[in-house]
């Protein structure tokens, strides 16, 4: 009850911090997709270098997030700043984003790829006519994941400035004020709910039926 | 300088949290596990079968859930300490074995289940000598994926006062003393990786034993 009452009596706040919370992992996701996509595309044929690469990420991915943080408020350059916030969401979604890339254009059956080519399609056309449409399944799967995960990440940002959603947990422990962090909880729980039910809807909407991966 | 102090550091202090850490990771490793795998046997059962797909999916929505709305969503029910983290951290590492469980024993041959069934098996024997087994690749993922998952939780519940490797971190933040979050990071993440090397490797012999 005086945990709704909290949430009344707050829901200016709540909004605002609502609202930074989507504009940080939004400004996240977008770098996320031009660097890691093209990553993901340039890598495609080269396999050892794919393999370090996801070595890499792999590793990332099971660093702490909140010592990323930690670590790059630390670097000349981005301290505490959106910069350094954004750029850890960034490296986190490495690994969903080009591992996906990656595996999903090589699982493209070599006889498509036979075929477009025996038609006369330059490389470059079989990559953005036949391998990238044939792969969008596998690469929304892995952006969807990785765009759930930064709603969790970007609320241990506010332990370097940022406002959001995280604010409400961070300032409650440490005032002690359980309906704050409760809140907090459930509302940073919701909005990962509701991310996930929006990109679900987003995955129906632009996949061909032909194309939906069997879940 | 720096060197001498992250030296002083590994001895000092990293032992201790290090042991600490690992204790958590390790307790509450174990209760999703005994958890995990029976709830997801009987989600496999034929009673339970119909709805098994529903509960995957609300399943697969919580696993969305942030680690630190987790533990928030605890602390205001359980308090502070050592306890509600490894119960935050339990249910937390649950939900992959579980899922895993379920997808590894849903993805077995029916005919094969159906031949143990032929040939007299009762149905524990089946559950134990056929079913498990060949569902325990998969459910050793699951469990790789959630010992990955709760070393890196485990560090966030120090804001619950878990303690562990969690504590370097943040007194390295709130102090602005990056190399104690960089102690702190590299061993969790050499832990992470340890836990999936690990247990990728008994996963391989375990499965070795049984093909």
């Amino acid at each position: 009850m005086s945990t709704v009452r909290y949430f009344l009596k707050n829901i200016d706040k709540i909004v605002d911090y609502t609202i930074e919370h989507i504009a940080l992992i939004s400004v996240a996701m977008a770098l996320a997709l031009v660097i890691w996509i093209t990553t993901g595309i340039l890598i495609r044929n080269r396999e050892k270098l794919a393999g370090n690469l996801l070595g890499v990420a792999s590793i990332i991915m099971s660093i702490p997030s909140i010592s990323i943080y930690g670590i790059l408020v630390t670097v000349p350059g981005f301290g505490l700043s959106r910069k350094s916030a954004v750029l850890a969401l960034v490296l986190y979604a490495m690994l969903p984003i080009v591992r996906n890339v990656y595996i999903a254009l090589n699982e493209v059956d070599d006889g498509i790829i036979e075929a477009a080519r025996g038609m006369g399609m330059p490389e470059r056309q079989i990559l953005w006519k036949v391998q990238l449409p044939l792969a969008f399944p596998v690469i929304f799967a892995g952006i969807r994941v990785a765009m759930v995960m930064m709603v969790g990440i970007a609320t241990l940002s506010v332990y370097i400035g940022e406002r959001n959603l995280g604010r409400l947990i961070q300032q409650g422990i440490t005032r002690t004020h359980m309906d704050m962090v409760l809140t907090g909880g459930l509302l940073v729980a919701a909005l990962a709910i509701i991310v996930d039910g929006v990109m679900a809807l987003i995955q129906k909407k632009l996949i061909s039926p032909g194309l939906h991966l069997s879940e | 300088m720096t060197v001498e102090i992250i030296l002083d550091i590994l001895r000092n202090d990293a032992p201790r949290l290090v042991a600490q850490h690992l204790t958590i990771v390790l307790i509450s490793l174990s209760i999703a596990i005994g958890i995990a795998i029976p709830v997801g046997i009987l989600l496999t059962r034929e009673a339970l079968k119909p709805h098994a797909n529903k509960i995957i999916a609300i399943l697969n929505t919580a696993q969305g859930v942030p680690s630190l709305a987790v533990i928030a969503i605890f602390l205001k029910f359980l308090g502070i300490g050592l306890v509600p983290s490894i119960v935050a951290l339990s249910l937390y590492g649950l939900l992959p074995i579980a899922q895993n469980t379920i997808a590894g024993i849903n993805s077995i041959d029916p005919g094969i289940i159906e031949s143990a069934r032929g040939v007299g098996m009762p149905k524990r024997l089946v559950l134990l000598k056929v079913e498990l087994p060949l569902a325990l690749p998969i459910i050793m993922a699951g469990v790789q994926t959630s010992a990955v998952l709760v070393v890196g939780t485990a560090a966030v519940a120090q804001l619950i006062g878990a303690g562990g490797l969690g504590k370097l971190i943040f007194t390295g933040i709130s102090q602005f003393r990056p190399e104690l979050t960089i102690i702190g990071a590299a061993l969790a993440a050499i832990m992470a990786i340890g836990f999936d090397r690990g247990l990728g490797a008994l996963k391989n012999k375990l499965t070795k034993h049984y093909a």
